[in-house]
């Protein structure tokens, strides 16, 4: 039933496959990850025909399990050099997973770089259509065409104008379930530029007429999905939108990951001026506080015709509904979706831009061009803290970005290329980066634990691969202690190899808000997942095993400790307003995988 | 005090999001402001004095004190 589908780019040809006996419990990032582990050679070039995509839909992607339509990519990435995966919602994890399709790898390229490819794929068929007519244009035109030609509704992930230009902060967009939006990213580490490098621009499936993959042990499976249903709900995170006196509940669902602006800053750890400082003043104009504002307000004014929303789902089944749709103020149209938290960092706080509408064109630009929005910020930042252009000029930066549209703008290729190339053409000595890929929204001199995570990590710096925050800032899973007397190492450990096994099951990573904190969650998840594969898996060992496959490719790519290292200034600038600098000792950060 | 999120409904009315509000109590502890203003201490998840997080309700407080509070919140 479950199938991998490899497309050969150099002779435009594609084979089923059945899944090997020892990938047969993984799907999402164990999948992609096993897969170039095993079959990419890890010192190729990740721009060359060596290199490969895998495309791998999660475990449970197209069940009714809460929340668990994400898919995931992997490959070789070309901003670090070391194995990547990069996850997202959208609607192609539903479709590929109601097809049975368990990855797609895509390797080679072809000899001529004159024709651009799109693969189609539904029940019956498989096709390697020439689309010239979808490449070199904005994505919100590409993915409008898609849908105007297929009337199915399918899902579409692919590159935009920055990976067919092979850009390093490319990323992989997909559309939104009501095709409004291309903003649905695998955005970090340039993958879109290893899809552009195949001719490849999107990958279009239509689940017409297949049905829903089905559970090996049925009763198991629902009942874990119940659980895992329930846990959800009652979480004051995750859970519903208003309370029983029409009050806002959840988080997630008012304010989506936005939430977090005003409380990392309260907290002196939001890194603003590109991480000179731990506090913006304007921070709370671009909170998710605010943007709940505006959706109120446009809502009053413009009634039916307001386009924007809060609690939006980002794929289908989703029940945790953290997306959003930011509309303009003038017109209560919709503008971008979503604005999450990282992105309302990366081109708002850190650039010091407090203007919601300035943000929100910014992040609608990097969805149109195919940039992954974190490194396209730390980009501009680059950009500003060399005195190209002023912090806090929204207008200035608007334009700068608008030169990566430009074919021949040698700016634009620049702005596109992430913070360490920009950084260092301009000279700058303060470059937010771990193995090439900047920094997200935590600063790690108050907020040790997701240092930890940035250095250690096998994606380079990377939030959500060991999510020690909901520990250090968020009081998720019991008390707090003092984050200073937390063993760091053993914190992130346990982080990254839980997130491993999330990452690989379909499941959203925000699930983790409500299984640590309560127990039948947690017993939901497992449930849904061995129900599924009529098999028992150990969330450790499975996500351990992971990162081991992935440490294994960077060891054999020529990465060692060494590179398990947070730049000079971190150890070395104390941030204000708490003045501390990172000062984990390096035999701490080697504590992490002292084993792999 | 500033209150964020969920908990802004119990801030005077028109408050802008991250505008602080004085509040005057006499017994100076983080238990005795969120009893006047009626949020329960289950939703008083996170809890700031000076930038700095405190573990429980009891801390003292003193005046000129910025006191923040946020509900669970999650996201990333």
């Amino acid at each position: 039933m479950s199938k991998i589908l490899r497309v050969n780019m150099n002779d435009m040809d594609y084979k089923w496959e059945e899944v090997p006996k020892k990938y047969s419990t993984y799907a999402g990032r164990a999948m992609t990850t096993a897969i170039v582990h095993d079959e990419v050679e890890a010192t190729c070039d990740p721009l060359r025909e060596n290199n490969k995509v895998v495309v791998s839909p999660g475990l449970l992607a197209g069940t009714p399990a809460p929340s668990s339509g994400r898919i995931s990519f992997g490959g070789k990435s070309p901003l670090t050099g070391t194995i990547k995966e990069a996850n997202a919602g959208g609607l192609s994890g539903t479709r590929l997973g109601n097809l049975g399709i368990r990855a797609i790898v895509i390797e080679g390229m072809p000899e001529t770089k004159k024709d651009w490819y799109s693969l189609y794929v539904s029940k019956d068929d498989v096709e390697l259509l020439k689309t010239n007519d979808y490449a070199g244009i904005g994505l919100y035109d590409l993915i409008g065409r898609v849908w105007k030609k297929y009337d199915t509704r399918p899902g579409i992930v692919g590159c935009g104008v920055a990976g067919q230009r092979k850009n390093k902060s490319a990323g992989i967009f997909g559309n939104n379930i009501e095709n409004t939006d291309p903003g649905r990213y695998a955005g970090r580490g340039g993958l879109g530029a290893v899809l552009g490098s195949k001719r490849l621009v999107a990958i279009i499936s239509d689940d017409k007429g297949a049905d829903r993959p089905k559970p090996k042990d049925k009763d198991l499976f629902d009942e874990g999905r119940k659980k895992l249903a329930e846990a959800l709900d009652e979480h004051p995170v995750t859970g519903k939108l208003e309370d029983d006196d029409g009050n806002p509940y959840g988080g997630l669902k008012n304010y989506g990951t936005n939430v977090l602006m005003n409380i990392l800053n309260e907290a002196g750890g939001l890194p603003s001026r590109g991480f000179s400082s731990g506090r913006f003043n304007g921070a709370s104009k671009i909170s998710g506080e605010a943007v709940h504002e505006l959706v109120d307000k446009t809502k009053k004014k413009f009634g039916d015709k307001a386009e924007g929303m809060y609690g939006h789902p980002c794929h289908p089944g989703c029940i945790m509904a953290c997306s959003n749709v930011v509309p303009y103020e003038k017109t209560g149209k919709a503008h971008v979706s979503p604005l999450e938290y990282e992105s309302a960092w990366s081109l708002g706080t850190n650039l010091v831009i407090d203007n919601l509408e300035h943000v929100a064109e910014l992040n609608r630009l990097c969805n149109d061009l195919g940039l992954d929005t974190i490194e396209a910020g730390n980009t501009i930042a680059m950009f500003m803290e060399s005195g190209q252009i002023d912090y806090g000029d929204g207008e200035a930066a608007i334009k700068l970005l608008k030169e990566a549209y430009k074919e021949d703008s040698v700016v634009g290729k620049l702005i596109s290329s992430g913070a360490k190339i920009a950084g260092e053409t301009f000279g700058v000595t303060r470059i937010p980066v771990v193995k090439g890929q900047s920094l997200p929204a935590y600063d790690p001199r108050p907020i040790r634990g997701i240092g930890v995570t940035y250095a250690t990590s096998t994606m380079g710096a990377d939030h959500t691969s060991g999510y020690t925050i909901a520990a250090e800032i968020l009081g998720i899973k019991g008390d707090v202690s003092d984050p200073r007397e937390m063993k760091k190492a053993e914190l992130s450990r346990n982080f990254q190899a839980t997130t491993a096994y999330i990452d690989s099951s379909g499941y959203c990573l925000f699930i983790a808000f409500a299984i640590l904190d309560i127990d039948k969650g947690f017993e939901g998840m497992t449930q849904t997942v061995n129900g599924f594969l009529g098999d028992e898996v150990d969330v450790t060992k499975y996500g351990l095993k992971v990162l081991e496959m992935e440490r294994d490719f960077n060891r054999n790519a020529g990465f060692t400790k060494e590179d398990d290292r947070l730049p000079e200034f971190f150890r070395t600038e104390p941030l204000p307003p708490h003045d501390v600098t990172f000062d984990v000792p390096d035999d701490e950060l080697d504590a992490v995988y002292k084993d792999m | 005090m500033k209150l964020y999120a969920t908990l802004r409904c119990f801030a005077p009315e028109g408050t802008e999001i991250g505008e602080s509000f004085p509040v005057e109590i006499d017994d100076g502890t983080v238990k005795q402001v969120l009893s006047k203003l009626g949020i329960s201490e289950e939703r008083a998840k996170i809890i700031m004095v000076n930038g700095v997080r405190v573990k429980d309700a009891d801390a003292p407080l003193k005046e000129g004190d910025l006191l923040v509070v946020f509900p669970p919140v999650g996201g990333g």
